[in-house]
Order: structure tokens, then sequence, then C-alpha cells
């Protein structure tokens, strides 16, 4: 450090005041939902279930439900009491007063008596309820009480539906249904999914796919990038337009690259497919993205088409670091073009090359996009990678606690690559600038 | 730069550019192609016989292409004026400024860009769907903070670090205030890191797929690569369509690329190689 500290404390103050924001920012943003995935996890919160829509821990009560169902229960029972056949009538009148006891479990709890009580008034209103008068917490055995009290009431309303003894049986049954469904229970399931997933098959062959995905595609990309970085480290006409073509990959979205790697791979008008075919690579164009091998193929091609470029920029960079006297005096050294690639320019690249694989290998083990998009994970699974699998968890299932539990696992296991590749670069990768 | 280029140098360079180069090629005769040369022995023709620019038309007229333009213009803009925004302060701080436990918090923030989306997208969608945020601007806009903040405050700090302190020294031995050497000094001095730094957040934003999926599913507020992602035949892949979209959204691709070619290869590479 160069400067002196002039203005003493308040230069350390202003220099927390300024990175202040930003830092909150990441904090709400970025590192509190990964926390809450790990939280949502361990409940079984399902976005297609009213009562699972949150995570609880404890009993508790829709109000908004319960008020729209139990008073019109009781009066349908009421009326379906009064048109009933005699037979039916005791039967009926136990099934209410079943309902009647459970409401008068319930609405002992004065909390929900009150709340219930402006609830219904907004209702009639018209007016949505708020948030804070939607749901009350309930003790566990009256929770049970009043279910079990209504459960038997329903079986008893859905025997007599069965007989045809009911005036309105729909309207009588669907009643008790919305009853039921106001009730909440605690939905944590702890460790669960993780247990399950570890059993899981699909699970591991995700995994193992994303594995292969990220090993091959990154030393390909490392290899090619390589190469090609070498090729262009040099005086040559027409440089600034290479690098700028070689750009061109690297800006496009990856969605729209996947899309038109899928049409070039298509089975039937796909150029790519038409040309492997004619070099007798695969047997029949549908093969490349029908077949488990080939279809993995195509996801690795397009990843290295697009990523390459990336890599020999990053790569040509260090290249041009190297200082050209070492490979002067190598020369009058006697030592070969090879001997002069292993001995300076690999060690010498160390550094560049492992934030490159770094970068590469985290963008490649949480692939997304070019996957969804070139084969939706197909066929048969043989191209689904675990960020995919999550996705799929929570989107097409809306199975979010499932989900983030899988999301957590792809979390880690960034986390377990980014320490090894950290420990690896020591602290070239942070270091916050006094010491140069 | 010590070796001259050879011919072999130039067939190397020729097949790597061709491998480059080819699916844009190829997906830019297909855009002009018309539907009847899009299937059988015509889809491999190189140069279409009857060149038409339908396809482009379709893509304005039939499906709200212009739409997906304008949002993710939106999104994109906005994310990265209020994340430079940010980031450039902060930056500032840790390049200038003397205080304990930049590390660390360089550190988070390299942690936070390495975080994949997929872990945070189930608290922040459930976020999003309570407080009726799901499809719209902001919508995307606030994860996308998430990605954007790490990648403008990584690498302005590498580029502010670059600015040399005897500048600001000199300014204020020659009487400028704190505040106008700031302003008159280090600032011009910060302004092509900057730039350099909104260009990479702006594409990174331009071309960000998994939370502008699960978040704005309606048609009108689909971004560009998710619009493209979806866009839907009655009985075919609309291959056609999808080339002009790619043609159409590759073409300002390219002259960005061409502008800002020296700034942008030294954003991606400040912060892999050491000077």
């Amino acid at each position: 450090m160069k400067k002196r500290n002039r203005r003493g404390l308040s230069e350390r103050n202003l220099g927390y005041l300024l990175v202040l924001p930003a830092m909150i920012l990441i904090l709400v943003i970025a590192i509190y939902p990964v926390v809450r995935s790990f939280w949502l996890s361990l409940y079984d919160v399902r976005l297609n279930d009213p009562t699972k829509l949150e995570t609880h821990s404890n009993y508790g009560i829709d109000v908004e439900r319960y008020a729209n169902s139990m008073p019109f229960l009781i009066s349908s029972l009421n009326k379906e009491i009064g048109k009933a056949e005699e037979g039916n009538k005791d039967r009926l009148t136990s099934a209410k007063e079943k309902v009647e006891k459970a409401r008068s479990v319930l609405e002992s709890n004065p909390q929900l008596a009150e709340q219930y009580k402006k609830v219904d008034e907004i209702l009639f209103e018209g007016k949505n309820v708020p948030e804070n008068l939607q749901f009350v917490e309930l003790q566990e055995e009256k929770a049970q009480e009043a279910t079990q009290l209504i459960t038997e009431a329903r079986k008893e309303l859905k025997a007599l539906e069965k007989a045809e003894a009911l005036d309105q049986p729909k309207r009588v049954v669907g009643l008790s249904n919305g009853l039921l469904s106001s009730f909440i229970e605690p939905n944590f399931v702890g460790l669960k999914y993780y247990e399950k997933y570890f059993k899981d098959p699909r699970m591991w062959d995700s995994l193992n796919n994303t594995v292969v995905f990220t090993v091959i595609s990154v030393a390909l990309e490392l290899v090619f990038g390589l190469a090609i970085a070498l090729l262009i480290n040099r005086q040559f006409f027409g440089r600034g337009l290479v690098r700028a073509s070689v750009l061109i990959p690297w800006a496009l979205p990856t969605a729209v690259a996947a899309l038109m790697w899928k049409f070039m791979f298509d089975g039937q008008n796909g150029v790519m497919a038409k040309i492997f075919t004619d070099l007798g690579l695969i047997p029949d164009m549908g093969t490349l993205l029908t077949t488990k091998f080939w279809s993995m193929f195509a996801v690795i091609f397009a990843d290295v088409w697009k990523t390459t470029p990336f890599m020999a920029l990053l790569l040509l960079a260090g290249l041009q670091t190297i200082p050209n006297n070492l490979y002067e005096a190598a020369e009058v050294d006697g030592a070969s073009k090879i001997q002069q690639f292993f001995k300076i320019t690999l060690p010498m690249l160390r550094t560049t090359i492992l934030v490159a694989l770094l970068f590469r290998t985290l963008d490649a083990f949480r692939v997304f996009d070019l996957i969804f998009v070139l084969t939706g994970g197909g066929p048969a699974n043989a191209t689904e990678t675990i960020s995919v699998y999550a996705y799929k968890t929570m989107f097409a299932q809306m199975n979010f606690g499932a989900g983030s539990a899988l999301a957590v696992i792809v979390f880690f296991c960034i986390a377990i690559i980014s320490i090894l590749f950290v420990k690896l670069l020591g602290r070239d990768l942070i270091s916050d600038g006094s010491g140069k | 730069m010590r070796k001259n280029a050879g011919v072999l140098f130039y067939f190397f360079l020729a097949v790597f550019l061709i491998a480059v180069l080819f699916p844009f090629l190829w997906v830019a005769v297909t855009s002009i192609k018309p539907p009847g040369e899009l299937f059988g022995a015509d889809a491999f023709k190189l140069i279409p016989d009857n060149p038409t620019f339908e396809n482009f038309v379709k893509v304005f007229t039939l499906r709200p292409f212009g739409s997906y333009l304008w949002n993710s213009t939106v999104v994109a803009v906005v994310t990265t004026a209020y994340c430079i925004f940010v980031a450039s302060i902060a930056a500032y701080a840790i390049a200038r400024l003397k205080f304990r436990g930049k590390s660390l918090i360089l550190g988070i923030v390299l942690a936070v860009s390495m975080f994949p989306q997929i872990a945070t997208i189930s608290p922040i969608f459930m976020f999003m769907q309570n407080v009726g945020l799901t499809n719209s601007y902001l919508g995307l806009i606030i994860p996308y903070t998430t990605f954007a903040l790490p990648l403008a405050l990584w690498n302005m700090t590498n580029f502010f670090r670059k600015i040399p302190y005897e500048l600001e020294e000199a300014a204020k031995m020659d009487g400028a205030t704190t505040w106008q050497a700031l302003w008159k000094v280090i600032f011009p001095l910060a302004v092509p890191g900057t730039f350099t730094t909104a260009i990479l957040v702006f594409i990174a934003a331009w071309n960000e797929f998994f939370f502008a999926l699960t978040i704005n599913t309606d048609e009108n507020m689909k971004t560009v690569p998710v619009g493209i992602a979806l866009f839907q035949g009655r009985y075919t892949i609309p291959w056609a369509e999808i080339s002009a979209a790619a043609v159409i959204v590759t073409i300002p691709l390219v002259i960005m690329v061409l502008l800002f070619q020296r700034r942008i290869v030294a954003g991606l590479t400040s912060g892999a190689v050491k000077e």
C-alpha cells in the first residue's frame, strides 16, 4: 500500500459504508435463497396442493376455507335431514352431530372463533381475506379430534351418497371435502428426501450424466482451446476478425445455440446428422438424438462448439503474459519445441488453466439451458442432468420440497468442486491487491 | 508473437473458422428458405432456389417476437444499470480504500458467482408468486442480481485496481479535494473498465434462460431466449422461423462484438490472468 492512511477511521468506515449496499443485496437475493432452499427441502412443499403451499411446523386451519365450508355444510345437512327418508334420518343426524361437535371443539379456540367472525364478514362483503387473518394455529389434539370427527361424518355421507339417499349429494360431499382440506398438517419431513434420492436410481443416473458431460466437454474444450490459442498466438493477417468471430458463439444465448444444433442434428432435415451419416459415423440420421450414446455426444458436441472459443481466449491471454526471452533462452540451450511446450508454456499457464477450468467446470456442472432445449433430458433420461431433474421435479410435478433437495445436492457438488479448485489455486484467485 | 504464419497455419485457421461459423451460415441459409425447400433433398441445399424474407415477417406478425425483444431489452438494461451502479461504489471502496475484510468480501462475491441458479429458484419463485411479481420485469430484474452483481463487482474491482494511486495523490497535492480528485481524475479513468463490465453484464442478462423460463411464463412477458426456445408449430417445429429469429438475435451481437471485441476480451480475461 503506497497510500498513507490520511483519513484514519473515517476511511475505514467509508469503505464499509460503500460496500454495504452490494453486500446486503447479495445476502438477501443470493445467499438467503440458498439457505431457504435447504430449509424447504426439509418440508413436503407442493405448489399444487393448497394445504402444502408453505412450510408448516404446526397444526393449523385455513380460516377462509373453513368459513366457506363449515356453516354451509351444517345448513345443507339440516336440509337433507328434512328431506330424508325415515331410515336415513338418524344416520344424517349423527353425521351432523359429529360435524357440530368438531365445530365446537375447534371454536373453543378463542382465536379461531374471533378470526372466523371477521373472515366471515369480509367474505360476506365479497372482499379478499387479508393474509394475517388467513390462518390460525391449532393444538395438535384438537386438530386431530376435529379431523377425525369430520372424516367419520364424511364416510357416512359418502355411504349415503352411494345409496342414493341424498338430495344434493355433490354439494354435501364436496363441502365435507372442502372442510377437511382446510386443515393444515405439519409437513416437516426432515431428511426424508435426501434419503429417498440417495436410493433413487434416476438421481444417480442424472448425477452420472452430469459428471460425464462435465468431464468430457471440459477436457475437450481445454485441449481444443489450448490448440487454438497456440495457433493464433502470432501475428497474422485478419487477427482482429478471427478474434471477433471467435467471440460470437460465446455471446450467443445458449438457448439459441442449442436450438441451432437441435435443428442441425434433426433426424430428418438436420445437416450435421446427414454429414455424420455420410461419413459413416452413424447408421442413419435418426440415431443422433434417439440413442443414449449419440444424444450425449450431440450435447457435448454443441457445448464444445459454444465454449471452446471462450477457453481459447482465456488461454491466449495467458500465453501473451509469458515473456518471450524464456523461449529464446530455451532455443539457445537447444530445447525442442515440444520440450519448450512442456517445460515453459504449461507451467507458466498453470494458473490461467486452473482458473479457466474452474469456471468451465462449474458452468458445465450446472448445465441447464443447453440440455433443456436440445434434448429435454431425453431420450429416456439419457442426457438428463441433475439440474434438469431438479427443474422437472419442481416445475412439472410442482414438488418444491423434493426439488429443493435435488437443488441442494447440486449446490453441495458445486461447493466441493470449488473447494478443490481453490485449494489447487491457493490465494492466487483472491488477492486483495495489497500484495501487489 | 514471435512466429510467422505459414500455409499450414492458414489451413488450420480456415478449418477452425469454418467449424465456428458454419452453424451461423446454415441457420442464415435456412432463414431465407421458403417452406417447400425445408424438407427432403432441398433441406441440404446451400443456396435456396427461391429465397424469401417471409420467415422474418412471420416472426413478427405471427409471434410476439417484438415483445420478446422489448422485454429482453428492458430487463437487461435495467439489470445492467442498477448492478453497475451498486457494484461501482463497492468496487471503488475495495480497490481504493483501506479497510479490513476485503478478502472475505471478495471471497463471498466469488462464491456467490458460482452458485447454481437451481439452488436459488424455489424460494425466489415462491416469493415472486406470493407478492405477484411473476410475469413482470421486476420479477426477472431481482433474481438477475444473483449473477449480475457478483460479475460486475468482481470485474470492476479488477479494473479499478489498475488505476494508479499516484494520479489521485498528485491531484490532491495540487489542491484538489477528495471529491474533485474522484470526479476529475478517478472517474474518467474508471469509465473504460465500467463500460467493459457493463457489456459483460448486459450479455449475461440478455442471455439468461432459467429464471426467465420459470418466472415469466406469460406469452407477452417472455424474453428472447425463452421465447425462441418455446416457438411452437402446429405439426412440426417451425425451423425456418426459428432460424429467422436466430439471425435477428445474432446480427446485433455481431455488430456489438465487432465494435467492442477488445474490451470484451479484456473483461473476460481480467480475472483469469495476473499481469
